[in-house]
């Protein structure tokens, strides 16, 4: 039991990496706080959803055209929102407002779309029966998604770590204003980051009806609350990081499912309270960041 | 001759003068206050009761309106209604508003448990009697308020009583001795968990609950507590949660490649189609579940039947948006139960609505089966059978009824493997 537990709670970690990432990512360039990130995730979801019913793409090939795809409508919202947030005085309360309102609208339109009711992808198109592992048995749903995370967060740290326009990302994530000042394009790099922090989100989306069993037009703020746990017990502005808090979350859950089910949906809300007062700065602190 | 002439004028005038002041009197129109949730949590549950209410209002104002007795007339009916978005505090605002300030006639809560649990209180304090839907919730009905009847579903402590009787009275021939049982922490499930709880234990039967876990109602992974249950070899397992629970219940069921003797889950029956969607037909199979009033043809004695409601519903809602089910029946039935107790109230004051209520109790026969309620306004009629989903060989789903014995319509499977 204990073994199950553990894994199980790497798996879901790990997808809860995936959804913590982009919101990560967004906030670390951009310094500001996408509210309306668990949506995009939900638009993913059933972007997928719809691909699959009308045109039987299944989601690991709609998985790149979905990825593709918000990366592309992110860099007109960046134009859209952003720059004009960034010149208030006091732009993170601004971005709670404006993306709050921005999650209304998406939650209301796929609503009117798409109904109220739950939506889901049959789990056998991410591959039939159990995968073993470990000795222990898992859908094969939640090993695939899990997979698919852990190849989105490598891609990320080979972005950021391999490739010159994630310096110039890391550049501007240290310090947007001496980065304009050394001749960064600082829009250019954000809105890529910001495109990339939607792509992320509505890839966990793609994968959020096998690992959350269905999928609705208000499933956004509950996965916002999550999102923010997560990144807040890895650290704000830190990628890696996030990795990290999803794991810690994922495991925790588990636990908390297995030995005080009841009391499980306070995990968020206890992993918040516990890292703000041991260490504000989450696991991987300040230091990673500005390395 | 000029007398008796002289006093049937005066009484004449007098009749007249007093039924031209009660027709002066009637409102121009019947206020239904009420809420739905078009998201969130509670939506999918919510949605289906809200348009068969509205499907039922819709088709009493095309006839002119309901036939109100206190006022000898029909009069058109108005739904005041707002969205509470499943959130309780949301909805606790909006049933002060629809009292306070819309002054409603009749005030109808939105549906299940939790949004009701906080109209509760708040009619009692207005005393304005609450048209609870579907809200089982036991603790709501207490000898001491007067101010709540219960229009479909039986009240949750009794609901369960056929799980119980057939795990306890068939269940150990079948070789069922170990049972699990998982709930949503919920006033709707809690409740139905506690009385499956108590009827297994009255019953002194030679079984045993070797799991007994609640989870949050926004549970939405059980790989973990399922194989938790597993590690506790039962024969037979009971899963209490809203719809969204069963869904990721029983899809991580099936993507796990795990499948119990005997599984309860409530939603297969009473959602179907939501379920078939998500779930799938296979992931249904053998599933032990209520078999309600929306596949079995009771013969009402008012309102459409069943098969002409189904028709009507996918006529006004052909969008598809929200699906056909037991819930569906449940709002449309509370508009059958308003339209008769109006049809016999001699006022709109709330007590005396309450004593035209309790005054079908027995009696009012519908498509959701016969309307009946116990003292406390709790509802003890439409018990649901016990039921086992199956396989209708055509890509859809078919219902056996296996207990009571006297409605059962088949055996049971068993195990369900």
């Amino acid at each position: 039991m204990l073994e199950y537990t553990l894994l199980a709670g790497l798996l879901f970690g790990l997808y809860f990496s995936l959804v913590g990432l982009g919101l990560n990512l967004t906030f670390g360039v951009m310094r500001i706080v996408n509210l309306a990130h668990g949506d995009f995730l939900m638009l993913g979801a059933f972007a997928a959803f719809w691909l699959f019913n009308l045109a039987g793409v299944v989601p690991l090939v709609s998985v790149f055209l979905i990825l593709a795809a918000f990366a592309l409508v992110g860099l007109p919202l960046y134009y859209l929102f952003v720059p004009r947030l960034l010149t208030a005085k006091d732009p993170e309360m601004l971005s709670i407002i404006l993306f709050f309102g921005l999650s209304q609208v998406i939650e209301a339109l796929t609503t009117i779309a798409f109904g109220t009711s739950e939506r889901s992808i049959p789990g056998n198109v991410l591959g039939s029966g159990p995968v073993r592992l470990l000795g222990q048995s898992f859908p094969a749903a939640w090993v695939v998604s899990g997979i698919a995370s852990g190849l989105a967060v490598l891609g990320i740290y080979l972005y950021l770590y391999q490739t010159r326009l994630g310096y110039l990302t890391r550049a501007v994530m240290v310090h947007r204003e001496e980065a304009l000042a050394t001749g960064i394009d600082v829009h250019r790099v954000s809105a890529i980051a910001f495109g990339i922090g939607l792509a992320l989100a509505a890839t966990a989306g793609v994968f959020a009806p096998f690992m959350l069993g269905s999928v609705t037009p208000a499933m956004g703020v509950d996965i916002n609350i999550t999102s923010f746990a997560v990144i807040v017990v890895g650290s704000l502005g830190n990628p890696l990081g996030t990795v990290l808090g999803g794991i810690v979350y994922g495991i925790s859950l588990m636990f908390m499912q297995s030995y005080f089910s009841s009391w499980a949906n306070l995990l968020p809300y206890l992993l918040l309270i516990f890292i703000l007062l041991v260490r504000p700065s989450g696991l991987l602190g300040r230091q990673v960041r500005r390395a | 001759m000029v007398r008796s002439l002289i006093c049937g004028v005066l009484i004449g005038s007098f009749v007249a003068i007093t039924c031209s002041a009660r027709a002066a009197d009637a409102p121009s129109e019947i206020k239904l206050g009420t809420l739905y949730a078009s998201s969130g949590n509670f939506a999918s549950i919510s949605m289906p009761v809200h348009y068969g209410l509205k499907l039922w209002a819709d088709a009493k104002n095309a006839e002119g309106g309901v036939f109100v007795k206190a006022f000898n007339k029909k009069i058109p009916l108005k739904l005041v209604e707002y969205d509470d978005q499943s959130n309780t505090a949301t909805a606790a605002t909006l049933y002060n508003q629809l009292i306070t300030q819309d002054k409603v006639d009749i005030l109808i809560s939105d549906s299940g448990s939790v949004l009701t649990s906080v109209a509760v209180p708040i009619a009692r304090d207005h005393k304005m009697l609450l048209i609870d839907q579907t809200g089982t919730g036991a603790t709501f009905f207490t000898k001491d308020n007067p101010y709540i009847a219960l229009m479909s579903d039986p009240v949750s402590s009794i609901w369960p009583k056929y799980i119980a009787d057939f795990l306890t009275k068939d269940g150990p021939a079948l070789g069922i001795k170990r049972i699990a049982i998982l709930y949503s922490t919920n006033d709707f499930t809690g409740t139905q968990a506690n009385a499956v709880r108590a009827f297994i234990k009255e019953s002194k039967a030679p079984v045993d609950i070797v799991y007994d876990q609640g989870v949050p109602t926004n549970t939405t992974s059980y790989t973990v507590l399922i194989n938790n249950i597993g590690a506790t070899n039962p024969d037979a397992v009971v899963e209490l949660g809203y719809p969204n629970n069963d869904i990721s219940f029983l899809r991580n069921l099936q993507d796990g490649g795990i499948r119990f003797k005997w599984l309860f889950a409530i939603y297969p029956g009473l959602e179907t189609e939501l379920l078939e969607k998500n779930v799938g037909v296979k992931g249904l199979e053998h599933v032990f579940t209520y078999v309600p009033s929306s596949v079995i043809e009771y013969k009402p004695e008012v309102g459409l039947s069943l098969a002409d409601f189904r028709a009507a519903w996918e006529k006004k809602y052909a969008d598809a948006k929200v699906e056909f089910g037991f819930n569906s029946v449940a709002g449309y039935t509370t508009g059958l139960v308003l339209e008769s107790a109006l049809a016999v109230a001699t006022s709109l004051d709330q007590l005396e609505l309450r004593k035209a209520i309790f005054s079908l109790s027995g009696k009012l026969k519908t498509l959701d089966g016969t309307f009946e309620l116990d003292d406390t306004g709790a509802q003890i009629g439409e018990i649901t059978p016990l039921g086992q989903i199956e396989s209708d060989g055509k890509g859809g789903v078919k219902f056996v009824v296996v207990y009571p014995h006297e409605v059962a319509t088949g055996k049971p499977i068993y195990p369900a493997m």
